[in-house]
């Protein structure tokens, strides 16, 4: 295997697996053990590879199996990931009822907290990933608990989360380690604390080499503190493994500050394409990204105001309502866009981005002075905020 | 992917459960047979053949700690009681938790399987080698003691019907494809048994299904997973059915081992006293974060036979690795721990003491009415109860009185040749053969289970045996810890298949030379490294 990156042996021992257990899969009579292993192999190669039509496949298989095998436990529990995964919340609610019991299981009340977490009640959330960390005590469920202590403001609690989670996990588990990295440096990133940001991702990428989802974040990385050439030539790099609308985007909105604004137009033509084609297809997971699309590269409020009603009717969160607000402003309703930033900071959420896009609305709506005092607070928290806000990860 | 935090969605779902190289299968110890040069120690780790036996995993680090302690007899035989065991428990706990400061060998391979073994906290001081795998070599210490060792793959020297144990305590995992989220579903409410409970069809054997629970597997079954019976299971001649079959399970497989022949002096600085060697083995992997910090090994360790080190040194690295597995006594794990990973303790495993006794009483249950039904004695209290009966209990105080004799029967030998010299040794008992969790090699006996434990003692019939009676007789002798083997006495008893529960002895025959474990098996598809 040498010359292979961590990221090309993984994905080729998935392969290989996935040619060992297809056969015993497909097998009559019906083995529920092969066929969860198949399935979950496919679902872990999609997770692995980011390109969201394999996950198209997983699904087909998935719901064949369930309808062949029946509501077996382990395969609602991958349905529910999966489901969780795309942003559909309710289905994820119906998979875990779908086996009597598994709700309650411990890997079943780690996504019922997210879902919680996903409906905005943070204070909720908060005491049920305290309780699932108090119990079984997770790298995963650190994690899920530094989030959240992320959003609400908790800068250190968080980073010292993550560090115990990191303590949790082992060699035989780097890829895991390196999502962790790149949550230290979304971190600092959002803080514009560059270096210590480049330093954890610098950490993720020796942890687990040649990872896209390790490059895309060095890429917005760069974006933001204006190396458009280096962050574009990675963003064109691993646009060439996983043609994700989202870094087609990204790869956009650096053309445009460069002022290459037909290659920039190309760009956003192709993702809009294929957020398009999601959403034809009765998709909701591009709806955020939709939302930004419209305030951002095509500006257009009515759009941008269709597709931010859909997700918040799907998740009313900070996240959503932040990205209605914006919608609203760009259509100059600017008391209901102030409104909307107000709900979303009345969350509890603490974020510098988040006290920028606040201040932005409160000084264009005017009168209380609001608008300064979070253009302020967002100056304090990240004096080198960048025009690149970096929506895909965070 | 997403804006949501996810760990999930570039990770597991499930945790893999692989065969992991931290998988410690059996520890050994006895004294060696060559005293040419003085008294010798052979002791054996033997642990999982991940990636492949002769192939060690340069993530893992495997440590042998040792004390040395004179022979001991507490409390004294007459006592039978909570109170005195509990005296013995915190006596022990005191000494493992204390000032004890263990020896250590400690060794991990690199990229090249080049193997370091780090010495710690010997008379002669604490040092490390770097030697090849795959070889017998010799290790000559500063003290100008010489250590034989060898460091890589060899056939599972385990010979045992772990099908057949599994049976017996209706392990549901190795009869049935158990969903990852019902991690209930392990050992199922049923009563543990050696004789197949009548209409137990969740773990009968099927003769339509020769292979069920040896490789092949059902789905598992909807609830409950329980027995509405009242008898054990008769065939049409009146004979019981036996849950063990006598195969070895374990035949043709491979282990990865450390095994090592060591002057009794170099661990012990006086030998004359202390005659009782401790033994106890742990795994620990690497920590993700130190695996990006991996520098190669210091330059003096490659360029000399050994180097020195500094003790204080070892905790720093033991900082970077995470237990997760340990070895003394054989069937500790599988049969009084229940095999959960937080009780992975090893020596340290006091604070089980409490859940010992119910755990045996737990047991006691299941196999003390089966050994009743086949004419034998007991050592269990079970009221005469014609059938096994599953039971659990949530004080040591009830469950203590039922168990009592099983703790603290001296475990009968079959003959002296344990005992060469004739010395005044007295037998062992189970409540110091599992507490601590170490294997304690007695250097006047042969080292036989329990007094240590040979490559050919059939561990898994002993540890059966402890819930014989012990004062009972058979064929006018006292009930011992071989009888189980007895053939006779399996073509006397009213069962099928006419069997001794495991298999007598290897698949492959053990050496008389060092490294004493047979060669391992070849495997298919690949080729090992041996040098």
């Amino acid at each position: 295997m040498n010359g292979l990156t961590d990221f090309q042996i993984e994905m080729r021992a998935f392969e290989l697996d996935l040619e060992d257990l297809r056969p015993p899969a497909m097998a009559h009579p019906m083995s529920a053990d092969h066929v969860t292993k198949y399935v979950y192999r496919l679902y872990q190669r999609a997770a692995l590879d980011g390109n969201l039509e394999l996950f198209q496949e997983v699904e087909a298989e998935l719901d064949g199996a369930i309808a062949r095998l029946g509501a077996a436990p382990d395969l609602c529990l991958l349905k529910a990931n999966l489901d969780f995964k795309l942003h559909r919340v309710a289905e994820t609610k119906r998979d875990l009822e779908m086996s009597p019991g598994l709700a309650e299981t411990s890997q079943g009340r780690a996504i019922s907290a997210d879902i919680v977490f996903q409906e905005g009640n943070y204070e909720k959330a908060g005491q049920l990933y305290e309780a699932l960390v108090e119990k079984e005590r997770t790298w995963d469920n650190l994690a899920r608990l530094a989030h959240l202590r992320a959003r609400l403001g908790d800068v250190a609690a968080a980073d010292q989360l993550y560090v115990e989670a990191e303590d949790e996990l082992t060699a035989k588990e780097m890829r895991s380690f390196a999502w962790v990295e790149l949550q230290r440096g979304l971190l600092h990133s959002a803080y514009g604390r560059f270096p210590q940001a480049h330093e954890h991702y610098d950490r993720a990428n020796r942890g687990y080499s040649g990872y896209w989802l390790v490059k895309e974040h060095i890429a917005n990385l760069l974006a933001a503190e204006h190396k458009l050439e280096q962050a574009a030539t990675i963003y064109r790099n691993v646009l060439q493994r996983v043609p994700k609308p989202e870094i087609q985007q990204a790869l956009g909105d650096i053309y445009r500050h460069m002022g290459k604004q037909r290659e920039a137009e190309e760009c956003f033509q192709k993702a809009l394409a294929v957020y398009l084609q999601s959403a034809d297809r009765g998709e909701v997971h591009y709806y955020h990204h939709l939302v930004d699309f419209y305030c951002d590269a095509h500006r257009d409020a009515e759009q941008a105001l269709k597709w931010a009603r859909q997700d918040i009717e799907l998740r009313n969160n900070s996240s959503t309502q932040a990205a209605m607000a914006r919608a609203l402003h760009l259509a100059g309703r600017h008391d209901e866009a102030r409104q909307m930033i107000d709900r979303a900071l009345s969350s509890g959420v603490r974020e510098p981005g988040l006290f920028l896009q606040a201040g932005k609305i409160h000084s264009a709506a005017g009168g209380n002075g609001m608008g300064e005092h979070y253009l302020k607070l967002a100056a304090e928290l990240n004096p080198h905020h960048s025009a690149f806000h970096v929506h895909h990860h965070h | 992917m997403a804006d949501h935090n996810d760990p999930n969605a570039v990770n597991s779902i499930f945790s893999d459960i692989d065969a992991s190289a931290a998988d410690l299968y059996d520890l050994f110890g006895f004294p060696s047979s060559d005293t040419s040069d003085g008294e010798k120690v052979v002791i054996a780790l033997t642990f999982a053949a991940v990636p492949h036996a002769g192939t060690l995993d340069p993530d893992m680090i495997y440590r042998i700690q040792m004390t040395a302690e004179p022979r001991v007899v507490h409390p004294p035989a007459n006592e039978q009681s909570l109170d005195s065991f509990l005296k013995y428990v915190e006596a022990v706990k005191d000494k493992y938790t204390g000032a004890l400061h263990a020896s250590e060998i400690r060794m991990h391979v690199d990229e090249s399987q080049r193997a370091t073994v780090e010495f710690f906290n010997f008379p002669e001081g604490s040092f490390s080698v770097v030697v090849d795998t795959n070889k017998v070599l010799n290790i000559d210490t500063p003290g100008k003691n010489r250590i034989t060792a060898y460091i890589g793959g060899r056939d599972d020297a385990f010979f045992n019907d772990l099908p057949g144990f599994f049976r017996s305590i209706n392990y549901a995992p190795q009869f049935y494809h158990v969903p990852h989220t019902m991690t209930e579903a392990r050992e199922l409410p049923i009563p543990k048994t050696l004789l197949e409970l009548e209409g137990n069809d969740l773990f009968n054997f099927d003769p339509a299904l020769p292979e069920w629970g040896r490789g092949y597997k059902k789905n598992l079954p909807p609830g409950p997973w329980t027995w509405k019976g009242d008898k054990f299971r008769k065939d049409e001649n009146g004979n019981f059915r036996f849950v063990y079959s006598g195969v070895d399970a374990q035949a043709g497989k491979n282990v990865n081992a450390i095994i090592l022949e060591i002057p009794v002096k170099f661990i012990n600085p006086a030998p004359d006293k202390n005659r009782i060697i401790n033994v106890w083995g742990e795994s620990w992997v690497l920590k993700a974060a130190n695996k990006i910090e991996t520098i190669p090994d210091h330059p003096l360790w490659l360029e000399h036979p050994f180097a020195f080190l500094d003790p204080r040194s070892k905790d720093s690295e033991l900082q970077k690795y995470k237990l997760v597995d340990t070895d003394g006594q054989p069937f500790a794990d599988a049969a009084l721990s229940e095999r959960e990973d937080n009780r992975q303790l090893g020596a340290n495993n006091f604070f089980l003491a409490p859940h010992f006794v119910k755990r045996l009483a737990h047991l006691g249950w299941g196999f003390g009415p089966s050994i009743s039904a086949l004419g034998l004695k007991t050592s269990f209290d079970h009221d005469n109860s014609p059938v096994s009966v599953h039971k659990t209990y949530s004080t040591v105080l009830a469950a203590f009185p039922r168990v009592k004799k099983t703790l603290f029967q001296p475990l009968n030998m079959p003959d002296n040749s344990w005992n060469p010299k004739g010395l005044n040794i007295a037998l062992r008992r189970p409540f110091e053969i599992f507490v601590p969790n170490v294997c304690a090699i007695d250097l006047d006996t042969t080292g036989t289970w329990p007094f240590g434990r040979r490559l050919e003692d059939q561990v898994a019939t002993r540890f059966l045996s402890m819930f014989l009676d012990m004062e009972a007789e058979f064929k006018g002798k006292k009930y011992h810890l071989e009888m189980l083997n007895d053939q006779s006495l399996w073509d006397a008893a009213p069962i099928v298949p006419k069997t001794p529960p495991n298999p007598l002895k290897n698949d492959r025959d053990f050496s008389d030379k060092f490294p004493y474990l047979a060669e391992p098996h070849p495997e298919p598809g690949y080729k090992p490294t041996y040098k």
